[in-house]
């Protein structure tokens, strides 16, 4: 209960500001209760004891907190250390002046009051007490003289005459009062002069017990306002053994004056010894007071340094805790704002600082998003571009590369990122041509365009690349496009004009060529002699067969230079292939292989030119091979493939003849690039120029060991699939 | 002054011992005042009360007495009436008259005196030594008890004891005195038997 008591109690502020009331209020009653005249007085012990409850209660509550902030430091709670040192200043404090107070306190009470006493003033009383007792004590043996005459006087006389002579004796002595007494206390006789007193008192037992081991007795004594009077009582005189024993007792006054300084020595001198007795437990009870409220205010000041000290650190705990959720990344930190103290502006400036730094995130975390999203919307339209667009560093390294980039270079770049120009030279041959170019016009920060050359499986490609410097010369962003198609249209748009205006130019005076040499023959015949006939017969013959050579070479010419628009159909490449095959199996030495797909294909195109396309490349393949007294060997096959998601049609042309010259490579498909002794040269091209028309590609390849192959790929439809 | 004792007999006696061996201790140790003798006769329609009551007195007490200090004796009187509810399990008490006579001694130097002022009597004694005063003061003779309360004295308890009232002494001596059991010389309550008739 104690323990619950001490945790409610010091908990809060109230029991803090009640209790500061309390010890007031204690203070006050025991300093009260230590007055001689207060009501308080019988209550100091209470009151007292219930200043030691308290005291005890106070330790209990100051341990706890103590603790506490003992058990804080050593978790090293935030804001312990600070209040440790702050109560810890606060403790040396208030126990090192308040020490100095109690000490000196304690030291000028006990001078205090051990001053009221002095040892000279003492003798002095002792002495005027002796002296007064001698002044005294001269008369006491006069008066006790007095008495023993009277004692003589009265024993001789007769119990019958005794009245008389005491009242006699009364007036002559001067005697307040004569009494003859009986040993067993029973009065005789008396004779008072006081007529309010009709019996005297009694003498006391022990002077009737000394009067009978024989000693008389004379005494002051004081009445009861302390005025003092004397008293002598003597044996009276037996006149025989069988007499009864008496004794006669006379009480005489005392001068007035002397009586009064008598009582005043005696009371000063009482007072004196009273107040020396009462010094110990006087300055005991003072000391204990005074100790029990320094302790309690010892205790309670330590106790309110407690608190003050926690109170005072709280807000710095707050903030300290709130540093280190910022520092952690949490800004939304706010602190209640305590006061108008420098610690409550630095919990505002805080609140203030923290809501900046929300803002700034928010508006951080909002530009991020922005350039995320510019990034991702550059990053797709680099993806769709169909020019290569890299990005180096002026260290050149590569910073980015789009798809496209690494489709026209042949190699992954995306892979290759952050990976210097000197390591990608080193993949191939081509890389290295490219990494060559871009080293060799990325020294000064001016923008430039270079075509490139680059050789690949495919054949010859033509890059054209464009450098320019990235903004504060940061880098440089390469674009470079794969111009071989463009050129290759270019090339072939100005062989079909060349051939169109040829045949044009040509076939036109071929006619009346051969129709002239054709009426020569006709009309001259006979009128040369008929030795020369057969001469004239011979020369035109010669000049029709040639003419008629031309003509076809021109026809030839205009067909590959006509390109009618395409009559598309929907064809079944199978069908058509057999087809075409079986104008050729009428040979005996000629084998067709055709390695048909499990599935039928159909395709978007013009029957025709498809027709003349295979044609040509048969021929071509038959020509090769016989040429070289090879046997005629060819195998067709063709499929359906997906290439960068999209489906195509792939046929492929192989047979086991010379294959193509190495040097051909990519002028193969290029008019009058031929290596046969017949032909014009432009079969080839116009298979090129067919299947480009149907959007696709075509190339050769030589096949190991021996022999080539034709390859077409043809763009399908989805739905065609 | 009405007191309710609600105590079976046997309990009650059991704490009566615990108190009285514990009283019985501190009486020892510190010598305590203790009723002699006491014994009432019957005089006219009432009764008188006779009692001796010894002082020892400790040298703590002396030595205050020597220095000035007075000291107040109090010998308390009390006529207790028994209202039987249960028998003897269940009394009621009523403490139906009670007197106290005070005495105060003290010492005076110049006479070398003991002086004993009784406060009810307003009488003052001297005495040249203490015993005789001590003895005087002990001596309670034919004290009249009050007639109106002691027509029947069937279950009617008459008791004395006589003790120093520490509130008189001084008031930086009072904490010491009341904590010390040097003062503590209380008497134990001293029943007086009626005489038999």
């Amino acid at each position: 209960m104690a323990f619950q008591l001490i945790r409610g109690l010091s908990s809060g502020t109230a029991p803090y500001f009640s209790l500061a009331l309390l010890l007031l209020v204690l203070a006050y009653l025991l300093s009260a209760a230590t007055q001689d005249t207060s009501r308080l007085n019988d209550l100091f012990l209470y009151i007292f004891g219930l200043g030691f409850i308290c005291l005890l209660l106070l330790a209990g509550i100051l341990a706890r907190g103590l603790f506490r902030l003992y058990r804080d430091f050593k978790r090293k709670a935030p804001g312990s250390r600070l209040t440790l040192k702050l109560v810890s200043l606060f403790v040396l404090l208030i126990v090192g002046s308040t020490s100095i107070v109690y000490g000196f306190s304690v030291h000028f009470l006990q001078r205090g009051i051990n001053s009221w006493f002095d040892v000279k003033v003492e003798q002095a009383l002792e002495d005027s007490l002796e002296l007064s007792r001698n002044a005294f004590g001269i008369r006491m043996r006069t008066l006790l003289r007095q008495t023993r005459m009277m004692a003589g006087v009265l024993s001789e006389l007769p119990d019958s005459r005794l009245t008389n002579s005491l009242r006699e004796l009364v007036q002559l002595s001067g005697a307040l009062d004569i009494s003859i007494w009986n040993m067993n206390g029973q009065l005789v006789i008396s004779s008072i002069e006081n007529p309010a007193i009709f019996i005297p008192t009694a003498p006391d037992e022990s002077i009737v017990r000394r009067l009978q081991q024989g000693e008389d007795y004379i005494g002051l004594d004081p009445g009861p306002n302390e005025e003092l009077q004397l008293r002598a009582v003597v044996m009276l005189p037996r006149q025989s053994i069988l007499a009864e024993e008496r004794f006669l007792h006379v009480a005489f006054p005392v001068n007035e004056h002397l009586s009064s300084l008598g009582k005043n020595v005696q009371d000063a001198f009482t007072d004196y010894k009273e107040l020396s007795y009462l010094r110990k437990p006087l300055v005991t009870i003072f000391t204990l007071t005074l100790s029990l409220i320094v302790f309690l205010t010892m205790l309670a000041s330590i106790w309110f340094a407690v608190w003050i000290s926690r109170r005072m650190v709280q807000p710095l705990q707050e903030l300290a805790a709130g540093t280190q959720a910022v520092a952690s990344g949490n800004y939304n930190t706010q602190l209640t704002a305590s006061g108008h103290d420098e610690i409550g502006f630095l919990v505002r400036s805080f609140n203030q600082m923290t809501q900046r730094l929300t803002q700034a995130r928010n508006a951080s975390d909002r530009s991020h998003r922005l350039l995320e999203q510019q990034t991702s919307y550059l990053t797709t339209v680099l993806g769709s571009l169909s020019s290569g667009v890299i990005t180096i560093d002026n260290d050149l390294y590569l910073r980015t590369a789009n798809v496209a980039s690494s489709k026209i270079l042949g190699v992954n770049l995306q892979q290759r990122l952050e990976s210097s120009v000197d390591t990608l030279a080193k993949l191939n041959e081509n890389l290295h041509s490219f990494a060559l170019l871009i080293q060799n016009y990325t020294y000064k920060p001016v923008g430039w365009q270079q075509q490139i050359e680059l050789q690949q499986a495919k054949g010859r490609q033509t890059l054209m690349c464009h450098g320019t410097p990235l903004p504060g010369e940061t880098g440089w962003v390469i674009v470079f496009d794969d111009i071989t198609t463009l050129l290759q249209a270019q090339r072939n748009a100005a062989w079909g004009e060349v051939a169109r205006r040829l045949a044009h130019e040509i076939k036109n005076p071929l006619t009346p060529i051969q129709l002239s040499a054709e009426r020569l023959q006709h009309k001259y015949s006979s009128l040369v002699p008929p030795d020369q006939t057969e001469t004239l017969q011979k020369l035109t013959d010669t000049i029709v067969q040639q003419v008629e050579a031309m003509k076809d070479m021109v026809n030839e010419f205009s067909d590959y230079a006509r390109s009618p628009g395409l009559q598309l159909e929907s064809v079944s490449i199978g069908d058509l292939l057999r087809e075409v095959l079986t104008l050729y199996q009428s040979h005996a030495n000629h084998q067709f292989t055709l390695l048909n797909s499990p599935t039928e294909i159909f395709i978007k195109a013009d029957k025709n030119r498809m027709r003349q396309v295979f044609h040509n490349l048969l021929k071509n393949a038959i020509e090769a091979s016989e040429e070289a007294d090879m046997p005629v060997d060819i195998v067709i096959r063709y499929q359906r493939l997906l290439q960068q998601h999209m489906p195509w049609l792939e046929i492929v042309i192989e047979d086991h003849g010379p294959g193509f010259p190495p040097d051909m490579g990519d002028k193969l498909f290029e008019p009058y690039a031929t290596t046969k002794i017949k032909g014009t040269g432009l079969g080839l091209a116009i298979v090129k120029k067919i299947i480009e028309e149907h959007g696709g590609n075509v190339w050769a390849e030589n096949l190991n060991p021996e022999g080539a192959g034709i390859i077409i790929r043809l763009p399908l439809e989805e739905d065609e699939a | 002054m009405v007191s309710i004792m609600p105590a079976c007999v046997t309990v009650r006696r059991l704490l009566t011992s615990f108190f009285l061996v514990f009283v019985t201790v501190q009486s020892v140790q510190a010598d305590a005042f203790h009723v002699e003798n006491a014994h009432t006769s019957p005089a006219g329609n009432g009764y008188l009360l006779n009692a001796q009551i010894s002082y020892p007195l400790n040298p703590r007490v002396k030595e205050a007495l020597y220095n000035g200090v007075p000291i107040t004796f109090v010998q308390e009187i009390q006529l207790i009436r028994i209202y039987p509810v249960l028998g003897e399990w269940w009394q009621w008490r009523s403490n139906i008259w009670s007197t106290e006579l005070r005495y105060v001694l003290r010492y005076h130097d110049l006479s070398q005196q003991y002086l004993l002022h009784s406060m009810e009597t307003k009488t003052h004694r001297n005495f040249p030594t203490m015993e005789g005063a001590l003895q005087a003061m002990g001596e309670i003779e034919d004290f009249s008890l009050p007639p109106q309360h002691t027509l029947d004295t069937h279950d009617l308890i008459l008791r004395l004891r006589s003790q120093i009232d520490l509130h008189a002494l001084p008031s930086p001596m009072r904490p010491g005195a009341f904590l010390s059991n040097k003062w503590d010389l209380a008497s134990e309550w001293r029943e007086v038997a009626w005489p038999s008739n």
